[in-house]
């Protein structure tokens, strides 16, 4: 079947069509079969009518030539008076008014011993009486020596036999065209002694097949004898009748001998004939050809014309029947797919209505019905959705969104930022002093997604709250705020959770991760490096679960990032996510800039990432980062860190930061860090053999110079005992090292060197330029 | 730091670094350039852009002079794009009297 109902529909009309023509073909094809048999009998009889006319002369012909005969017997047995003879051939012919004339012949010496030439010839004249012709008498003529005796008098063998001879014309080039008809003369003994002969004028013949009625234009007759193969007359007006008479059928191009069936010539001139064929009495044959398109001219009228009917009919009433199917079944379909399409796209004040056919209009009441109820969901659909807008506004609004939320705390920036999912969804985060010193941060994602999620997330948020006022322990808080989220968790949900509990005067943190995503951390401007903390338990899931706590020290600088699953898990439209790796490379792409920003690009690098893909979950990203505590003495900053070249890696930023921050020149960094790097590679390599042992540096900011210290538990190590290299030796004798501590005592206004308890103190003064 | 070999003329090499040449990557920078220069035989010119570079120590001083002395057994060294502070060290321990400074 084919793929549309339009479709089907014409291809059914086509084959009804198809089927109905061809009935008709089949009836046409029958008429035309029945009329060309009716036109073809008709001309058939018409033939054998012709043929019939000339019989009856050939038939004449020939009793005239016995009738001759038998007179010549009694005149050969009784009188031998030519005179009676004469007359009685008079009375003969009155007989046979139509016969030209004839006579009879003996055979030399048969009537008369002493005379060889023995014949009577008698013939019409223009006064229609018999008259003798002595002409034919005489030796010159010697009818013995004339081709129709020759062809006549030995063919003849009984007394019923008539002969014929070929068609001649009655004198040498013209005149009337004869066909002698001859029978024998016998005697007693049945012996021939001569011959009868009777001239049958065929012009007579010839004329009336010339002009043949009753045959169409274009048609024309051959007159012949087969079987001694001669022509007598043809109508050919290819052919010239006259020359050939007497000649060989082999002349006629198109006859051949089996004519006998009603058929079609080979083409002939351009044109089929249709031969009607008729043997006559003396083995003659009369042919009618008739050009076919003439003969079945009107029947061939009356099919074609039949023919265009049909068609004319059969394309008419196509278009009937496929107009009413349109008007009744397509166009109805139409209407409705026109509507459906509307009603798809979104509009739903469409008034359906269609009247008939009933069963359509019963469709497009039902669909009317339909878009109205769709109509109705779509506006409880709108309020549900309007309420749950209002939903996560309410929900937005219950986390903390005015930055900075402590402004008169300098120990410590905080920025949150959660780009909502279009669906209520279960990110939160948190933060708040727990007592005077100790400030509390969490971000966490509640299972699921929608209502249930949003009204779980508010309950746990406020257990959280609630717990941590009144518990200090961390690993007791987060115990008791897993046993009350279990306890008010009946519909399976869960939390994924990471907080973070900082003593914000010593930088103290203690880290509880509970399944969540593991927090990035950059330590003394550094790299972002993923926090290696054990990830428990997720939360409400086992009532009396244990949680291991994570303890580290943040220095002035640091930043800890939190994030959601929904910055790691955005997909874009190949179904990768986004990944720890991208973030990693998101947060490290953007050094010395603040926590804001770091969000801001991380979100943008998300939305990037995800292209066209729409946002499945909350993008909820938390950043503490810590100052330290400002200390009395301000103008005094300590670094503490263990001496590795990776730590070397936070040192030299740190030192950095904080001579920018107190101004110091160029030249006066440079000096600074040339001897806080030889004095750390060298508490590294001598005072801790390279095994990475603690050591702490303090700068002091005078009005005039800095003063530096180096404090390190190392073996005891001077640089200072070490000699200064001879810096005018060429240089192929200068040994490579030594010029560290040279250039550090170059640099420095004041230098010492003092061992107390197990201790190396380096102190210097470099004078600010 | 960041570093950029690169040939030039029939024999030479051509050395640009940025960023700081200290306690960290002093070595490594040094190690990469004799390398370079034993890797590609016939070697005699090279030059070291300091355009780039924020902070010489000690460490990078020293290997400067490590080059320069296996520079001078067979070709020379030559320092374009000298910042004044690296200049002012270079003084501080008597190269700028046999460095050849452009």
């Amino acid at each position: 079947m084919l793929k549309t109902i339009r479709a089907n529909i014409i291809l059914l009309i086509v084959l009804m069509l198809f089927v109905s023509l061809c009935g008709l073909g089949l009836f046409t094809y029958k008429y035309y079969r029945d009329e060309t048999e009716l036109t073809t009998k008709y001309y058939v009889a018409l033939t054998e009518l012709e043929a019939k006319k000339i019989d009856v002369e050939i038939l004449r012909t020939e009793k005239n030539a016995r009738d001759l005969a038998l007179m010549g017997e009694l005149y050969y047995k009784f009188e031998k008076d030519r005179n009676v003879a004469i007359e009685t051939m008079r009375e003969v012919f009155e007989n046979y008014p139509k016969s030209l004339g004839g006579g009879i012949w003996f055979k030399p010496h048969l009537m008369f011993p002493n005379e060889r030439l023995s014949c009577i010839y008698t013939f019409r004249n223009k006064n229609n009486q018999i008259v003798v012709d002595k002409a034919y008498e005489t030796e010159e003529y010697n009818y013995l020596n004339q081709n129709w005796y020759k062809e006549i008098a030995p063919n003849i063998t009984r007394d019923d036999n008539v002969e014929w001879s070929l068609p001649y014309y009655e004198k040498e080039g013209g005149g009337t065209r004869i066909i002698t008809a001859g029978a024998g003369i016998f005697d007693q003994n049945k012996n021939i002694i001569g011959i009868s002969t009777v001239d049958w004028a065929i012009d007579n013949v010839i004329k009336s097949l010339e002009t043949l009625d009753n045959v169409p234009k274009g048609s024309f007759t051959l007159f012949a004898n087969p079987k001694k193969d001669y022509i007598i007359a043809t109508t050919d007006p290819y052919l010239n009748g006259k020359d050939l008479t007497g000649k060989s059928l082999k002349n006629i191009p198109w006859y051949s001998n089996n004519l006998k069936e009603i058929r079609y010539l080979p083409l002939y001139h351009n044109v089929i004939y249709v031969p009607f064929e008729k043997k006559l009495e003396n083995d003659m044959e009369l042919v009618v050809c008739i050009p076919m398109l003439e003969l079945y001219k009107d029947v061939l009228k009356t099919v074609s014309l039949l023919a265009s009917l049909m068609i004319l009919i059969c394309s008419l009433l196509g278009c009937l029947l496929y107009n009413g199917l349109k008007n009744h079944l397509l166009k109805p379909i139409d209407k409705l797919i026109y509507i459906a399409n509307k009603i798809s796209k979104g509009e739903n004040d469409i008034e359906i209505k269609i009247e008939k056919p009933e069963e359509f209009a019963k469709l497009a009441s039902t669909f009317d019905k339909m878009t109205k109820d769709i109509k109705t969901i779509t506006k409880e659909r709108e309020k549900i959705n309007s309420e749950l807008a209002i939903a996560k506004s309410i929900q937005m609004s219950s986390l903390p969104a005015i930055f900075p939320p402590f402004p008169d705390k300098e120990e410590f920036d905080i920025y949150a930022s959660m780009v909502a999912a279009k669906e209520v969804g279960g990110d939160f985060y948190d933060f708040y002093f727990i007592d005077d010193n100790h400030f509390m941060f969490l971000i966490a994602d509640v299972s699921g997604k929608g209502i249930p999620a949003a009204l779980f997330m508010m309950t746990a948020k406020t257990i959280i709250n609630n717990v941590s006022q009144t518990v200090q322990n961390p690993k007791i808080l987060i115990q008791e705020i897993n046993k009350k989220i279990c306890s008010n968790n009946k519909h399976g949900l869960f939390i994924t959770m990471f907080v973070g509990i900082i003593d914000v005067t010593s930088g103290k943190m203690y880290c509880i991760n509970c399944g969540h995503n593991p927090p990035l951390i950059r330590r003394n401007g550094g790299n972002f490096e993923y926090l290696d903390i054990d990830s428990n338990y997720i939360l409400g899931v086992i009532e009396d679960a244990e949680f291991s706590i994570y303890e580290t020290q943040l220095n002035p600088g640091d930043v800890v990032y939190t994030y959601t699953d929904g910055v790691t898990e955005a997909l874009n439209s190949n179904e990768e996510m986004f990944g720890e790796e991208r973030l990693l490379y998101s947060v490290n792409s953007l050094k010395d800039k603040g926590i804001q920003d770091i969000t801001k690009y991380v979100n943008s690098e998300v939305k990037t990432f995800s292209g066209d893909v729409p946002q499945s979950d909350d993008i909820t990203m938390l950043i503490f980062k810590y100052n330290g505590v400002r200390s009395d003495n301000d103008n005094i900053m300590t670094f503490k860190d263990l001496a590795s070249k990776e730590n070397y890696q936070n040192f030299y930023p740190w030192i950095q930061t904080v001579c920018k921050k107190w101004g110091f020149s160029e030249n006066t960094i440079n000096a600074i860090e040339m001897c806080a790097e030889e004095i750390y590679a060298n508490i590294e390599f001598y005072a801790y053999n390279g095994e990475a042992g603690e050591f702490e540096f303090a700068i002091k900011n005078n009005s005039d110079s800095v003063e530096l210290k180096f404090t390190d538990s190392g073996k005891e190590y001077n640089p200072l005992e070490k000699p200064d290299p001879d810096i005018t030796l060429p240089p192929e004798e200068r040994p490579l090292g030594g010029l560290g501590i040279f250039m550090v005592k170059q640099m420095s206004d004041s230098i010492s060197y003092h061992r107390i308890d197990d201790k190396n103190i380096l102190m210097f003064t470099i004078l600010k330029t | 730091m960041e570093l950029e070999l690169k040939p030039f003329g029939v024999s030479g090499l051509y050395v640009k670094a940025s960023g700081r040449m200290d306690l960290d990557n002093a070595v490594e920078f040094g190690t990469k350039v004799k390398e370079t220069i034993e890797d590609s035989e016939g070697i005699d010119e090279l030059i070291i852009d300091f355009g780039e570079i924020t902070f010489i120590s000690s460490f990078g001083l020293k290997v400067i002079l490590e080059l320069h002395k296996e520079m001078s057994t067979h070709g020379s060294m030559k320092l374009r794009n000298v910042p004044e502070a690296i200049l002012k060290s270079f003084k501080m321990v008597g190269f700028d009297k046999f460095l050849v400074i452009e």
